[in-house]
């Protein structure tokens, strides 16, 4: 059917969107690059009222069963298209001090909330594998952003390698799936796994290896363990705002990919895989938390912990059902935001000092006390405490785990959780309780001694601190009254499970 | 216009200055004085239109406003208000009063270092307060009634700097806290057997009860929870045994003691069994308690007043004594009378502190011995000081007599003559140490170190004459003035409306007793005639007993140190050396062990991880086959 097509507008709007940046980026003279952030984030916020004014409320499938624009791939389209203006608001000021390219970076993130937009929308294993590496190809790019970095092209590279390798894995797994069913649609794989299953003796080895696989190439993508040892060295190296980018984009994309393929086609085997995915995630948790201890880099505990925080969300793929549907996509949405907040404040404070260790944070409450408090607030909700977005999501998540028979698995949630705590709080402890390092007092007496020359050098930018305020308050506002956002999200899981 | 549905606004608008004033004070002219002063008046003049509502849509009615806050389980907690008259009369107390002392405090505060943190507090308070009368469920009064417990307690240790300031807070924290704990569980229980915290709810069920028909409450459970609430009531209204933290919380500045511990948060207590007094109703037994502890309370204290010398300390024991005369009232079915005295007693016992206070900022003395003759140096003090003293002492026109002859009239009818004896003895000691406290102060010469007192500013007099004003006429709203108005009983009272009722014999009674307990302490401490000290030598042990408080502060002190802190040495012992070093420490180290072994796996070798990802790969292939084939 091809009358339909125009429901893709958005789509083709966006990758417009991007050749547009890269045609601008042409004309623009260097020092005025900064416009096309404007420009790109300018395009998002038209393409976002554009989405929901056409897609509000529509439940049609296009291009024969290949995708579907639902109320939960608009809840995602919007997610990313939001998610990719804050990346690149906070990434402005990065941008213009380290990276070369500027007009390249920006087409390139929208490429990629491109490939993700897609991935929640895609409704066979094939459009959504090349949804995929778009998204992941626009990565490999960015990760290795910082050309003249070492440890940015050391990143680029492990980050290529395993990925590749991944994507053979994922291709292969599907491959298999098609050799045991023959079909590649999910609502088709559904059909045909229920018949399977109604007949379990003939059902070959070959349909569960494929099954396994799969998950095997998105566990890649989603950094669980044991698939996760690329993302500390990815993350460390790749420029901080990628960073924060593949740390919250690539994950919320994997994982709509993930609930969607596992609640609309995997369905009806769910005894056979239920247990292994909440072993997965067990063991995700408990190693991404235990390990993120020992780190002394920001950005390495940050990976760590959010390799804990995937284990977190498997849980809710292994209590899949409305409630776990429902709170996984809070869940997305709660850690998106606080991740975000919690990144923004490190680049800011990156940006003024060009450190990320977490000993260079000492003494950070009082030569920046809003960047310390914003951080304060994003790594409490990470850790989980009331009155932040962290608390309410593990709160629906756990709860759901629990009503679905994987109590045990909330248990060690919980538990993993309050191991999180030790480490976040240990930030918070650096940044309000011990000193300032060596270094920031030698520069504050320089600082003093040159005065009038350099007053504003120490102060993050007027936009990342407009910002990092306005994820602050969406952090405190998921905690306090998530309400209406559970009415979208309702919404959205009875678009994948159908009406409860 | 729906005024009485908000009067929610009222707490509200106090709630707002608070943080306002904590926050942007130290910027704001005045350090933010006025803000609060501006809140509690705006509420005073929605108080007036509330209380208009309230008799247009029917005095004696009662309205509940509710909105639903969150669902948790099957349990839906709402917060709401009750406009009834109960309510009413106490927001035109808490909203007045509220408003004269922190007008007068402009003046007596002048100069403090913390003078905004004073009045962010005084909002704090009147806010939790209001709230207070005006919940209409379980939980909202417990939250209002621990933040008036919190604001006393800051409050009383405003200048924390004192030791014994700093301390009495803490006495009185705990003391109050520890009767809360008792209301806490009785409120858990009604809410476990009645399914709600709604008051409203509630009392249909002890309603029920009453008829004899199906009620979701025994009346085993009726008994527990009225009187858990009643001890919860004792430790707010300093109630014997928990009397003790009330005349220490004097350390605290004097408007304090005026707004906080006499005329609003003490009486939060004698409040708390009104409001629930169709609990009481169904549980008669708890209201022979209220009653008998009411009565102990009132004679136990006046004596320890009579003996007191410090000007405070006569005070807060003469309030205490008028809070159990509250209870006995309620006790003895005295509804009306106890909140007419509750009233009557707030204005008369918040001029005597302003009094208090104001020779304490005039002639800078506490203790009555070094005082005399003040009257000559500060007659408008001296003067809103006798009507506030008259007022106590029960005589004819000022406000006490008529609410004090309600009470009278209630014990008479519904208790044992022995109660109307011990009642009638405790009118005459109440006159006699409100006369003894005015003859020796204002009276008699003055001291030569008195000669430079100064009579107080006019921030401050402006409020003390208001409350003089009240503290004489309030009383004549308990007759029937006719025009639709018929006296207080008409519209403040429970189950059944009364007129203003009058017995001769009683009223002239305690009247005959009271000037006599006038005429003793004029003829004793004026005259120096020898009568006071044959009484005294007369009812030995007493006087002695009285003066050492009856040794309760001496038992606490004694279970706390021998008692309660050898127990919590041993409970600390265990908790540092089984409970820390063994149970938390040992696996938070071995966690951080694991995790600083753990973090060699990732070797930042890309072959590695690729090995370890085929091995996985594998492991979950192999383990889903497995799972299928057995499963």
């Amino acid at each position: 059917m091809t009358d339909n097509l125009h429901l893709l507008l958005p789509e083709f709007l966006l990758a417009s969107l991007a050749i547009l940046v890269l045609g601008v980026d042409l004309f623009l003279p260097a020092g005025r690059k900064h416009l096309l952030a404007w420009l790109s984030v300018a395009g998002l916020v038209g393409l976002l009222v554009l989405s929901l004014l056409m897609l509000w409320g529509k439940d049609i499938s296009l291009y024969g069963g290949l995708i579907k624009t639902d109320s939960y791939s608009l809840l995602f389209k919007v997610f990313f298209y939001v998610l990719g203006g804050v990346v690149i608001l906070s990434a402005v000021d990065f941008v213009k001090k380290h990276l070369r390219s500027p007009g390249e970076f920006y087409a390139i993130v929208l490429f990629a909330v491109l490939g993700m937009s897609v991935m929640a929308a895609s409704v066979e294993l094939l459009t959504a594998y090349i949804a995929l590496e778009l998204m992941s190809f626009s990565f490999y790019i960015m990760v290795a952003y910082g050309r003249n970095n070492p440890k940015s092209n050391e990143a680029g590279v492990k980050y290529i390698l395993i990925g590749a390798f991944s994507s053979a894995i994922l291709l292969y797994g599907v491959s298999l799936l098609y050799g045991a069913v023959g079909v590649t649609r999910y609502d088709e794989i559904a059909a045909a796994l229920t018949t399977a299953m109604a007949n379990a003796d003939a059902v070959s080895p070959t349909l569960w290896v494929g099954l396994a696989l799969v998950l095997v190439g998105l566990g890649f993508k989603v950094a669980a363990v044991p698939f996760h040892m690329w993302a500390p060295d990815t993350y460390e190296g790749a420029p901080l705002p990628v960073t924060a980018f593949l740390s919250v984009g690539s994950k919320v994309a994997a994982f709509a990919l993930l609930l969607r393929l596992f609640g609309e086609a995997f369905m009806p085997t769910i005894d056979q895989w239920q247990l292994l995915v909440a072993v997965l995630a067990a063991i995700t948790m408990i190693l991404g938390n235990v390990v993120a201890i020992a780190q002394r880099n920001m950005k390495r505990l940050l990976a760590y912990s959010s390799v804990g925080h995937v284990g977190f969300m498997l849980l809710g793929i292994a209590a899949l059902s409305h409630v776990g549907a429902e709170s996984l996509i809070l869940y997305m949405i709660g850690y998106a935001v606080t991740s975000m907040a919690v990144f923004t404040a490190l680049i800011a404070f990156f940006n003024v000092t060009g450190r990320d260790d977490i000993a260079d944070m000492g003494g950070l409450a009082d030569s920046h006390p809003f960047l310390a408090a914003a951080m304060a607030i994003g790594l409490f909700s990470l850790g989980g405490l009331p009155f932040f977005a962290g608390f309410t999501i593990k709160f629906y998540l756990f709860t759901a785990a629990a009503t679905q028979g994987l109590l045990w698995l909330s248990g060690v949630a919980m538990f993993s959780s309050l191991i999180s705590l030790y480490y976040y709080l240990m930030v918070v402890r650096q940044m309000y309780i011990e000193p300032a390092p060596a270094w920031a007092m030698e520069e504050a007496e320089e600082e003093e001694s040159v005065y009038d020359e350099q007053a504003t050098t120490g102060k993050p930018s007027k936009l990342i601190v407009t910002v990092l305020a306005a994820l602050t308050l969406g952090v405190i506002f998921v905690g306090v009254y998530p309400f209406p956002l559970l009415e979208a999200i309702k919404s959205a899981a009875g678009a994948l499970l159908g009406a409860s | 216009m729906p005024t009485m549905e908000w009067a929610w606004l009222i707490p509200a608008l106090c709630f707002i200055a608070f943080p306002i004033i904590a926050i942007f004070g130290r910027y704001l002219p005045g350090k933010g004085s006025f803000l609060a002063i501006l809140a509690i008046a705006a509420g005073f003049v929605l108080f007036l239109f509330v209380a208009y509502d309230r008799i247009d849509q029917g005095a004696t009615g009662l309205d509940v406003f509710t909105r639903e806050w969150f669902q948790a389980g099957s349990a839906t907690l709402t917060w709401g208000i009750i406009v009834d008259p109960l309510t009413v009369v106490m927001l035109g107390l808490v909203t007045f009063v509220a408003m004269m002392i922190q007008i007068y405090s402009i003046g007596y505060m002048k100069g403090d270092p913390r003078y905004g943190w004073y009045f962010a507090l005084h909002s704090l308070f009147a806010a939790s307060m209001l709230a207070l009368v005006l919940a209409d469920n379980f939980l909202l009064l417990y939250v209002a009634w621990e933040l008036v417990g919190v604001c006393s307690y800051l409050l009383i240790g405003f200048w924390y700097e004192k030791q014994s300031a700093a301390e009495a807070a803490k006495k009185a924290f705990v003391t109050t806290r520890l009767a809360d704990v008792a209301l806490l569980v009785g409120i858990l229980l009604l809410f476990r057997e009645v399914g709600t915290f709604s008051m409203m709810e509630t009392f249909h069920q002890a309603e029920l009860l009453m008829a004899g028909e199906d009620s979701l409450l025994s009346s085993g459970t009726a008994l527990t929870s009225a009187l858990l609430l009643f001890v919860g009531a004792m430790g707010k209204s300093a109630q014997i045994p928990f009397h003790v933290w009330l005349p220490d919380a004097m350390e605290g500045p004097t408007p304090v003691s005026a707004l906080i511990h006499a005329a609003t948060m003490v009486v939060a207590g004698v409040f708390l069994v009104a409001r629930t007094f169709p609990l009481f109703e169904a549980a008669p037994d708890a209201l022979l308690v209220v009653a008998i502890v009411g009565l102990a309370t009132t004679l136990l204290t006046a004596t320890m007043a009579l003996a007191a010398t410090d000007l405070k300390r006569i005070l807060a024991y003469s309030t205490v004594s008028h809070l159990g005369l509250m209870m006995l009232s309620l006790g003895a079915f005295g509804y009306t009378a106890a909140i007419f005295h509750l009233m009557a007693h707030g204005f008369s016992k918040a001029l005597l502190f302003l009094g208090a206070g104001s020779v304490m900022h005039g002639a800078d003395q506490t203790d009555i011995r070094k005082m005399g003759g003040l009257a000559k140096v500060m007659p408008l003090t001296s003067f809103t000081f006798a009507i506030g003293a008259l007022s106590l002492a029960g005589i004819p026109i000022f406000a006490g007599f008529w609410s004090k002859d309600e009470i009278l009239l209630a014990v008479l009818e519904h208790r044992h003559w022995l109660f109307l004896a011990f009642t009638l003895l405790a009118v005459f000691l109440s006159a006699l140490y409100m006369a003894r406290a005015y003859f020796i102060a204002f009276r008699g010469e003055l001291k030569e170190e008195n000669r430079t007192a100064h009579e107080a500013p006019t921030s401050m007099a402006l409020p003390m004459v208001l409350l003089a004003v009240l503290a004489a006429g309030f009383g004549f709203i308990a007759l029937e003035w006719g025009g639709g108005f018929e006296g207080i009983g008409s519209f403040l009272f429970f189950d059944k409306a009364h007129g203003f009722e009058f017995n001769v014999a009683l009223a002239v009674g305690s009247l005959v007793l009271a000037l006599l307990a006038v005429f003793l302490a004029w003829s004793s401490y004026l005259k120096g005639k020898p009568y006071l000290s044959t009484l005294k030598s007369l009812t030995t042990p007493f006087p002695a007993l009285a003066e050492r408080g009856y040794f309760f502060d001496h038992v606490y002190q004694w279970t706390i140190d021998r008692v309660i802190l050898v127990f919590s040495g041993f409970l600390g012992f265990f908790d540092r050396v089984v409970v820390n070093d063994t149970g938390v420490d040992g696996p938070a180290n071995s966690v951080k062990r694991s995790s600083f072994n753990l973090r060699r796996h990732v070797t930042g070798r890309v072959y590695n991880y690729a090995l370890v990802m085929v091995l996985g790969a594998l492991g979950l292939g192999v383990a889903w086959w497995a799972m299928v084939a057995v499963g």
